[in-house]
């Protein structure tokens, strides 16, 4: 008996001794400037921006996992590579002491729940009655991923939209729809210098950001950079390929004008509040609802939206009023012409039905579910029994269709 | 019925105890009592064989704490109290409390999550002790106003002080065997190899635990005011302990009735 015992001791010993002698040690503990411990930073070389430098967050507020430990295992328990998913965004981004508040509201956003698409679908698909409310219970893209809930117009949903919104895990699916999504990160990060080995959070939210999602309907944000997404067939060819631009996910796209805001250097952040983006604590069904800055607030409108707040950027220098974009530079405001714009015959047109001569029209717009093929439900991450195809008839850069909406004269487009 | 106590458990209580606190003694240098989780942290992660040190100290503590509620329950049933008399047994009983509260200062001296938790609740509830509260909380705890330095003091004083005072008082002290503590060595060494001790970083959870075995208390804080979850309900079994003689069916029910109710809620803490 002793002797098995004095075996297993020496068995022991020689196990912790080999093991420390595999081990990797810290050199030093290491702490951030306000002398919080954040082991990770004995291993981890990343570096983000100077917001959250490593001096100063480390790993651990953001990623999670265990910041006492540097054994591989251990201080990777728990760990998240996104930590602006909004399943854990209450814990990382919008713990009190980073971004709080935040989180809720987003959630409450139309980029998180996808209202306004999901009623709209429904309503033209005959699914809801015209009596019936604007707001119902378990219409939002999270409820809906939770309960698996699904019709004729939330299977279109869940197959062509279903990758349009913050709740979308990034990287989930290949190709160009891994860069979508990932709550706050699908507007607030961008590439990073590759010596850095961490891409960068930033508030200039750059176009390219907002038109992952915002490039089909009315097309406003391709228009806005000057694409108009034509029929092509990818012509000119050029030695036998397509010489026509593509867009990411194999559109063709023609070059046009760009707005004149986006000549200036404006991106859609800098006009578009953060009440509108990231929501204002409210709940909205439909976009129309949401947005409230107008071409009013800054032109000739003393800086306040259509609902009375004032715009952060717009401000009075020297006695004119500037708006300062999200990259510091000033752009001095016209105000609109006392003739044309404010002529008593023009009361009722909107700024659009002049200063939108052409815009995008996508015709005849069609689709097709074949039952006997299956497609990838991007709400549920698999495939379900039934294909949806799109078609359309035409797509025309041209002249829009006025319409009158209340007392208003506005520009009408098909998309 | 006679019973008789099992030399292994009562050698083994010594072998462990002393084991503890000489890697107790050992893990003290590296510490700095000023930075604890620093400290902590360093002797985990930088100090060679540090974190080993540290899972031998705190599985021979969590030893010599088990053994000891065995060795007790093994007393009761040999009706030891009956051949001592009563201040004697008084102080044998006492090196319960003392040796809980030696272990739990080791758990507020790292200053992670459940150590502030832990220190923080200590020191609440001392200072709604009446009369005494004050100095009990200047002697032990007091980690609002000076961190754990007391704490931590206590913890080496009491370990120490029980060990020595008990192993030349209860036992002999120089006649634990070596095989004995190379047995107990080997098996806190075996769990440390596999179990690493936990470590868990300051958080802003709402939701935090103390140690395991102060799980059950800090339950029922959540349901009776604090001098009889913190004071009333630990007294209890204390006190059953020291008068045992007196009425010792009684008693036992009652201890085995304390007992129950707190393993009941504690499994109701652990599961928060």
């Amino acid at each position: 008996m002793k002797r098995y015992l004095l075996f297993l001791g020496i068995l022991v010993l020689a196990l912790v001794i080999g093991r420390e002698a595999l081990r990797h040690r810290a050199p030093k503990v290491y702490t951030t400037t306000s002398g919080r411990i954040e082991m990770c930073l004995a291993c981890h070389e990343e570096k983000p921006e100077k917001a959250h430098a490593r001096e100063v967050v480390g790993c651990s507020p953001c990623h999670l996992g265990d910041p006492l430990r540097i054994d591989r295992q251990l201080a990777h328990r728990g760990i998240i590579k996104n930590p602006a998913d909004l399943r854990v965004v209450e814990k990382t981004c919008g713990q009190p002491a980073c971004h709080p508040g935040y989180p809720e509201r987003v959630k409450k956003s139309l980029m998180a729940t996808n209202r306004g698409i999901i009623d709209t679908l429904r309503r033209y698909w005959g699914e809801v009655p015209a009596h019936a409310p604007a707001k119902r219970p378990g219409e939002t893209v999270r409820e809906l991923m939770l309960s698996g809930e699904t019709s004729l117009a939330l299977d279109y949903f869940r197959k062509l939209c279903g990758t349009c919104h913050l709740w979308l895990e990034k990287g989930k699916y290949p190709g160009f729809l891994g860069e979508k999504g990932g709550g706050c990160v699908a507007c607030h990060l961008v590439p990073g210098e590759k010596a850095k080995k961490h891409p960068v959070l930033t508030r200039r939210i750059p176009v390219e950001n907002c038109t992952r999602c915002h490039n089909r309907s009315g097309r406003i944000g391709l228009t806005y950079q000057g694409l108009y997404e034509d029929e092509g067939y990818g012509a000119p060819l050029v030695e036998g390929e397509f010489g026509a631009e593509t867009l990411e996910d194999g559109r063709f796209v023609d070059l046009i004008p760009p707005d004149l805001h986006y000549k200036a250097g404006l991106t859609c952040a800098d006009c578009h509040l953060p009440e509108e983006t990231m929501g204002d604590e409210k709940e909205y069904v439909h976009f129309e609802e949401s947005v409230e800055v107008t071409c009013e607030t800054c032109h000739g409108g003393q800086g306040l939206t259509r609902k009375g707040r004032r715009h952060p950027k717009v401000m009075e220098k020297e006695g004119r009023l500037v708006l300062k974009d999200n990259a510091g530079k000033e752009h001095p405001l016209k105000a609109p012409d006392p003739v044309k714009c404010r002529h008593e015959v023009h009361r009722r047109l909107s700024c659009q039905a002049c200063h939108a001569p052409r815009v995008p029209q996508c015709f005849g717009c069609h689709v097709r579910r074949d039952p006997r093929e299956t497609q990838l439900d991007k709400l549920a991450g698999r495939e379900t029994a039934g294909a949806w195809e799109e078609f359309r008839s035409y797509m025309r850069y041209e002249t829009p269709t006025l319409g009158v909406k209340g007392d208003e004269v506005l520009i009408i487009v098909p998309g | 019925m006679s019973y008789r106590l099992r030399p292994w458990v009562s050698w083994g209580l010594a072998a462990s105890f002393l084991l503890a606190v000489v890697s107790g003694l050992l893990a003290s240098y590296p510490f700095h009592e000023a930075f604890p989780l620093i400290s902590t942290v360093g002797i985990e992660t930088v100090l060679p064989f540090g974190s080993f040190l540290r899972a031998f100290h705190f599985y021979t503590g969590q030893l010599t704490f088990l053994l000891l509620v065995w060795h007790l329950v093994e007393a009761l049933l040999n009706h030891a109290e009956r051949r001592r008399p009563l201040w004697r047994w008084s102080l044998l009983v006492s090196t319960f409390p003392l040796v809980t509260l030696a272990l739990f200062t080791g758990y507020i001296v790292r200053g992670d999550q459940t150590g502030l938790a832990a220190g923080q609740i200590a020191e609440h509830l001392a200072l709604r002790l009446p009369l005494i509260g004050l100095v009990l909380n200047r002697l032990l705890f007091a980690v609002a106003e000076e961190g754990v330095h007391r704490a931590f003091m206590a913890h080496i004083y009491l370990s120490v002080g029980v060990l020595v005072i008990s192993g030349l008082w209860h036992f002999r002290l120089r006649a634990v065997r070596l095989e004995d503590l190379a047995v107990w060595a080997t098996l806190a060494a075996a769990v440390s190899l596999v179990l690493p001790v936990s470590l868990e970083a300051p958080s802003f959870e709402t939701l935090i635990k103390g140690p395991w075995f102060f799980l059950g208390i800090q339950e029922l804080l959540r349901h009776l005011p604090p001098w009889l979850a913190g004071l009333v309900f630990p007294s209890i079994p204390v006190l059953s302990l020291v008068f045992f003689r007196l009425a010792p069916r009684g008693l036992a029910l009652v201890l085995v009735l304390w007992t129950g109710t707190y393993v009941i809620l504690t499994a109701l803490g652990a599961l928060r």
